[in-house]
């Protein structure tokens, strides 16, 4: 697991969850863990396919998750319903979609699948052998925790580019 | 969802099965799930990105789970040890890709996502505004169910630039 993976991600988070939600974010202390993760309460998961590919989840607590779709809608949120969950879901794929452009830019290109949404602490969550890089996200009093499993793709993997324009040009 | 994508899935999971692990099942009723899943003691999950995306999960219980490593490892297992969760996932992936393959074949190229692996039972996973296609797939050890929640990518128009051209002919 690469660092350079992770600023993208605090990026888009600083930025999306202060334009979405209206808070200033700080980042905690950045862990490599191996093993399986328990869930949060709340998890979006995402997957990332492309020249960087794995697994990126979003764990908070149920009271996090409603504070943000709370502030999402502007209207308070205590239960976590379908509507709710779709909030958190969305705010996921924001954030992750915002980081993905920022990753085309430092020339990793990779396309996102739709999110998943795990409710319920307990269960195990496993990326088996890919490791996965946490950081602690930080806004008012809550914290959203932020598990990267991503990875360069094999060289030879899919690759769906034809070497044009940029190749050629630097070469020349 | 489209049920042209069910088929892919079924005979890639059969053949999968069949020939891993020796264990011939027999499908049971498709059914559409608008309803969160709640988690059976093993899920595997993966998502596709391209011309179909979205999310599929294969469950199914600690028995089956066991009894599928075994045969493929040649060796009775009780717990569902690390290399058994690989071993899991490992299926997972080769059952989606091989569907995947066949999709291409048809005309709808997506790549898959590494596998995540949730264990334990009692979570709700919920796929947002996809619904889910069900099938049980029954062995003697109880069912492995699939779970697609897919649907026709949504950019694929927009991504037809990125679509990959063949490599040219090698001669000699």
């Amino acid at each position: 697991m690469n660092v350079q993976f992770l600023n993208p991600f605090l990026e888009a988070a600083n930025e999306v969850l202060k334009a979405e939600i209206g808070v200033e974010v700080t980042r905690g202390e950045i862990s490599l863990q191996r093993s399986a993760l328990t869930a949060n309460e709340v998890t979006v998961l995402l997957s990332m396919v492309g020249q960087l590919q794995g697994v990126v989840l979003y764990g908070m607590s149920k009271a996090t998750a409603c504070m943000l779709v709370s502030k999402m809608m502007g209207e308070p949120i205590t239960e976590l319903d379908s509507l709710a969950q779709s909030g958190v879901a969305e705010l996921g794929n924001v954030l992750t979609g915002r980081a993905t452009i920022k990753l085309s830019e430092i020339g990793l290109q990779t396309d996102i699948s739709p999110p998943t949404v795990i409710i319920g602490a307990g269960i195990t969550v496993s990326t088996l052998d890919f490791p996965r890089l946490v950081v602690p996200i930080r806004f008012e009093d809550q914290t959203m925790e932020a598990h990267l499993a991503l990875r360069l793709a094999e060289a030879n993997g899919h690759q769906s580019h034809v070497p044009l324009v940029r190749e050629l040009g630097a070469r020349a | 969802m489209n049920v042209k994508f069910l088929n892919p899935f079924l005979e890639a999971a059969y053949e999968v099965l069949l020939a891993e692990a020796s264990v011939r099942t027999v499908r049971g009723q498709i059914s559409l799930s608008k309803e969160p899943y709640v988690t059976e003691d093993v899920t595997v999950m993966l998502s596709l990105v391209g011309a179909v995306e979205g999310t599929v999960f294969y469950s199914l219980n600690s028995p089956l789970a066991l009894t599928l490593i075994g045969n493929m490892l040649g060796e009775k297992l009780t717990t569902i040890t690390s290399l058994a969760q690989s071993g899991l996932a490992e299926l997972g992936n080769v059952i989606t890709g091989r569907a995947s393959v066949k999709l291409a074949q048809s005309g709808y190229e997506s790549q898959i996502s590494p596998p995540t692996l949730l264990l334990g039972r009692g979570s709700t996973l919920s796929t947002l505004d996809m619904p889910r296609l069900v099938v049980a797939l029954n062995s003697d050890d109880g069912p492995m169910v699939v779970h697609l929640a897919i649907r026709e990518g949504r950019n694929m128009l927009a991504k037809a630039a990125d679509i990959a051209v063949p490599a040219s002919p090698r001669f000699g």
